[in-house]
C-alpha cells in the first residue's frame, strides 16, 4: 500500500512541477511586433513615430468594447501608447456597436466603441443616451474618432471595375437584382462585360453600425428603390454572416458574391470594390474621395457631445459617399476619477494628430481638423 | 486484498470481443470448402439460388456487408480526424517552433504583424481549468458517492434527475445563467471566475456520472469485507471504495477538463480576450486559447492572424493532450495493487 501511496505522490509531484515550470517567471512581455509577412496586404504597426503629445501614463487596466469597424485602429492607438506605459494594459473587445454599448450601459467596460452615436428617442422602450447616463451618473458624450468608408466589396470572376449607384445598389441589396448581366447593372458599365452569375448577397448578421450606415446612405440616396427603416439589424434580403470578417471571408469565397463592408476588412480579403456614381460620375474609393465627404460632415450634438451628421446624399464630384463614422462612447465624468483619468489619457493618444495620421494606411480617413480639434477639447474635459 | 479494477474488466471485455468474433469468421472461412458452394464469379443463376436456399452463404453475405459497413464507419470517424489533424499541425505548427511562442504574450502584436507568444493564454487556459477543477472535482466526487453510498428515496432521485438535466445544458445556457446571476443581478464585473463557474456548472454533471459508474463497479464483497472487519463505513467509503475507484475517476475528472477546455460559449459572454497576462481571475479580461482562436479567426484576412489561429488551436489540442497523458499516469499509479 505505502508503495502505491509513494507511486502517486510522485505522480501529483510531477504535476506540480511542471506546472510550476510553466508558471515560472521566464515569461516575457517585451515584444517587438514584426511586419506583416504578407507585404501586400495593408501595413501592420508603424510603430511608434511622432508627436503624440504628452501621455500620462497610468498603471493598470482600461476595457473597452463595441464596434468591429474601429478594431484596427483602435489597435493601433493602444499599440502606441502601451508602448510608451508599460504598465498600462487596453483591451479592446471587437464585439460589433449593439454589443460595447450594452456592455457600457451594464458598466462591464470604461467606455465603448460604436458606430453610431447613442441614440436619443426610444428604441424598443429604451433609449440608449439615458440609460448611458444613468449607469455613468453623469451625461454620457459620443467622441467621434475615427472615419472610415465602408466599401461595397464583390467577387465576380472577369470583373475588375464595376461602378453602382444607390438606386442599383438598393436593388441588389433587396434582391430586386439577381444577376450581374441585369440591364441596370450594364446601363452603369458600358464596356464591361458582365457574366450571367446569380447576385449571392451576403449582410451583417450581427448588430452592426456599418450596417446602420450602409442603411442611412441607401435610404438617403435611393429613398424610392430602399423602403426599408434604418438601423443596426440588416432589413434587406441575402444571407448573414458574423461580423466585418464574416462577410468579407463569405465574399472572397463565392463567385457572384457582394457585401458592405469596411474598408479595411475588404483590402485584407483583397476584394473588388465597387466605384459608386453619385451622380456627377464614377468615384473611386481612395483616400481623398473620402476626404471631401467627410470634410462636409457637420458637426452635430451640443456642448462637448460631438455627432457628426453625414450627407450621404452629396452629389459633390470626387466624394465617395458611403462612410461611416465611428465614435467612443464615454461618461463625461467618472464615479471612479482614477478610470476617469485613464480614459482621458487613452483617448488623448487616440485623438493626437500623430496616431490619427497612421490611420490612413490602415483604411481609414483622419478627422477634419475642425473637428478634431473639437474632438480634443472634449476628451481634456471629461473627468 | 483482491481488487478488481475497472480498467481491468475493461481490458477483459475488450479482449474477450475480438476473440468471439475471431472465432465466427474462422468458421465462416472454413465453411464454403465444406458446402461445396460455388465458387465467386460462378453461374450467376446457381449463385442466387444458393443465396436464397442457404442460410450460410446467407450468413457470409451478411458478415461481409456488416464488415464493410463497419470498416466505412471506421473510416468516416478517422478520415474527419486525421484531416483535422494534418491541417491544425501543417498550418500551426511552425508558430509553435519559434522561440517566442512559449514565452511571450500578444501585447502590441497588431493582426497584421508577427511576433509575440500564446503564453498567456496557455496560462489563462489552465489557470481556468485549474480553478474549475478544484470547484467541480470535490462536488461531483462527493454527489456521485452519496448517491452511490448512501442516497436512497426520493432525495437521490431528485439529485440524479437533477444532475441528469445538468449534463444536457447547452454551455452557452450555463453561461448566460452565470452572467444573470453575476452581471445582472450582482452587477459584479466580468472575469476568468465567472467563467470558471460556468465551465463548473458544465464540468460536474460529467464528472457525477463517471465517478458514479466507476463506485457501481466496486464489488460490493469488498464492502462487506470491510464492514466484516468492523470498519466504519465512512472509512470504508474513503479507504477501500474511492481507492479501488481511483483510476476511473481519473479518467472521468480528465475527461470533463478536456470538455472543458475547449468550451468557447462561456468565454465569449463572460471572459473577454485580452492580448496581455493576467493572473487576477477576478478582474479584468482574461486571455484564453479558444478566445486566442476566436480573436485571430475575426483578422483572418491577414496571413498573420490566420498563421496565430492555427497555433493556438494546435497548442490548445496539445494540452488536452498532455493532459491526457499525465492522467493515464496517475491513474497507473494509483490503480497499482498491494
Amino acid at each position: 500500500m505505502s508503495a502505491t501511496r509513494t507511486t502517486v505522490r510522485s505522480a501529483f509531484g510531477v504535476l506540480a512541477l511542471s506546472g510550476a515550470l510553466l508558471l515560472s517567471s521566464c515569461a516575457s512581455e517585451n515584444n517587438t511586433p514584426g511586419g506583416s509577412a504578407d507585404n501586400a496586404s495593408q501595413a501592420g504597426s508603424t510603430g511608434n513615430t511622432g508627436n503624440t503629445g504628452n501621455t500620462d501614463c497610468f498603471s493598470g487596466n482600461l476595457k473597452a468594447e463595441g464596434s468591429s469597424a474601429q478594431k484596427n485602429a483602435i489597435d493601433e492607438a493602444i499599440s502606441v501608447f502601451q508602448t510608451k506605459c508599460a504598465d498600462a494594459t487596453i483591451d479592446y473587445n471587437p464585439s460589433g456597436s449593439g454589443s460595447g454599448i450594452k456592455q457600457f450601459i451594464a458598466k462591464q467596460v470604461d467606455f465603448a466603441g460604436s458606430d453610431s452615436a447613442l441614440k436619443t428617442v426610444a428604441v424598443d422602450g429604451l433609449v440608449e443616451a439615458d440609460d448611458a447616463a444613468k449607469a455613468c451618473g453623469s451625461p454620457a458624450w459620443n467622441l467621434p474618432m475615427v472615419t472610415g468608408p465602408i466599401a461595397v466589396a464583390y467577387n465576380v470572376a472577369g470583373v475588375d471595375k464595376l461602378v453602382l449607384n444607390a438606386e442599383v445598389t438598393a436593388q441588389i441589396f433587396d434582391g430586386r437584382i439577381t444577376t450581374w448581366n441585369d440591364p441596370a447593372i450594364a446601363k452603369l458599365n458600358a464596356g464591361v462585360k458582365l457574366p450571367a452569375t446569380p447576385i449571392k448577397v451576403y449582410f451583417r448578421s450581427d448588430d452592426s453600425g456599418t450596417t446602420e450606415n450602409f442603411t442611412k446612405y441607401l435610404k438617403s440616396a435611393a429613398p424610392d428603390a430602399w423602403s426599408y427603416e434604418t438601423g443596426k439589424k440588416w432589413t434587406g434580403k441575402g444571407e448573414g454572416k458574423e461580423k466585418s470578417a464574416g462577410v468579407a471571408t463569405a465574399v472572397k469565397g463565392q463567385d457572384g458574391g457582394i457585401t458592405y463592408v469596411e474598408l479595411s476588412y475588404a483590402r485584407q480579403n483583397r476584394l473588388q470594390m465597387a466605384q459608386i456614381d453619385t451622380g456627377s460620375g464614377p468615384v473611386v474609393l481612395n483616400a481623398e474621395s473620402v476626404g471631401k465627404t467627410v470634410a462636409t460632415a457637420k458637426p452635430t450634438g451640443s456642448g462637448n457631445d460631438l455627432a457628426l451628421k453625414i450627407d450621404y446624399a452629396t452629389q459633390e464630384s470626387g466624394a465617395y459617399p458611403i462612410i461611416l463614422v465611428t465614435y467612443e462612447v464615454v461618461c463625461s465624468t467618472y464615479a471612479d476619477p482614477a478610470q476617469g483619468a485613464k480614459v482621458k489619457a487613452f483617448l488623448t493618444t487616440f485623438a493626437s494628430d500623430a496616431v490619427q495620421g497612421q490611420l490612413e494606411e490602415l483604411g481609414y480617413a483622419p478627422l477634419p481638423t475642425a473637428v478634431a480639434s473639437k474632438v480634443q477639447t472634449a476628451v481634456k474635459a471629461i473627468s | 486484498m483482491s481488487t478488481l479494477t475497472r480498467e481491468g474488466r475493461a481490458a477483459g471485455e475488450s479482449r474477450a470481443q475480438p476473440r468471439s468474433g475471431d472465432r465466427l469468421s474462422d468458421q465462416h472461412d472454413q465453411q464454403p470448402p465444406d458446402e461445396g458452394a460455388t465458387p465467386p464469379g460462378g453461374r450467376p443463376d446457381d449463385a442466387a439460388l444458393e443465396e436464397m436456399g442457404n442460410p450460410h452463404h446467407g450468413r457470409a453475405v451478411k458478415d461481409a456487408a456488416a464488415r464493410v459497413v463497419m470498416w466505412g464507419a471506421f473510416g468516416a470517424v478517422i478520415v474527419p480526424l486525421v484531416w483535422i489533424l494534418y491541417t491544425v499541425v501543417s498550418h500551426g505548427v511552425n508558430l509553435l517552433l519559434s522561440s517566442t511562442w512559449w514565452t511571450n504574450n500578444q501585447r502590441n502584436i497588431n493582426s497584421g504583424d508577427t511576433g509575440g507568444g500564446a503564453r498567456h493564454a496557455i496560462e489563462g487556459t489552465l489557470m481556468m481549468a485549474g480553478v474549475t477543477a478544484v470547484i467541480a472535482v470535490p462536488i461531483g466526487i462527493l454527489t456521485a458517492v452519496y448517491l452511490v453510498e448512501y442516497g436512497r428515496g426520493p432525495l437521490a432521485r431528485a439529485i440524479s434527475f437533477t444532475v441528469d438535466i445538468l449534463s444536457g445544458i447547452p454551455s452557452i445556457v450555463a453561461a448566460l445563467f452565470v452572467y444573470a446571476v453575476w452581471v445582472t443581478t450582482f452587477g459584479i464585473e466580468r472575469s476568468g471566475f465567472a467563467a470558471a463557474l460556468s465551465l463548473v456548472l458544465l464540468m460536474i454533471p460529467v464528472i457525477v456520472r463517471s465517478t458514479e459508474a466507476m463506485l457501481l463497479l466496486v464489488p460490493n464483497e469488498l464492502r462487506e469485507a470491510a464492514y466484516a472487519l468492523g470498519v466504519p463505513k465512512w472509512v470504508t467509503v474513503v479507504k477501500v471504495v474511492l481507492r479501488t475507484a481511483f483510476s476511473g475517476i481519473v479518467t472521468g475528472v480528465l475527461l470533463g477538463l478536456a470538455r472543458i477546455m475547449g468550451e468557447t460559449a462561456p468565454l465569449l459572454i463572460l471572459a473577454p480576450y485580452t492580448k496581455n497576462f493576467q493572473r487576477d481571475l477576478l478582474h479584468g479580461n482574461f486571455p484564453t486559447l479558444p478566445m486566442m482562436i476566436n480573436q485571430d479567426r475575426g483578422d483572418i484576412g491577414f496571413a498573420t492572424a490566420a498563421e496565430r489561429m492555427w497555433g493556438a488551436a494546435l497548442t490548445l489540442i496539445l494540452l488536452v493532450l498532455l493532459l491526457n497523458v499525465i492522467g493515464r499516469v496517475i491513474a497507473r499509479a494509483g490503480s497499482a495493487k498491494t
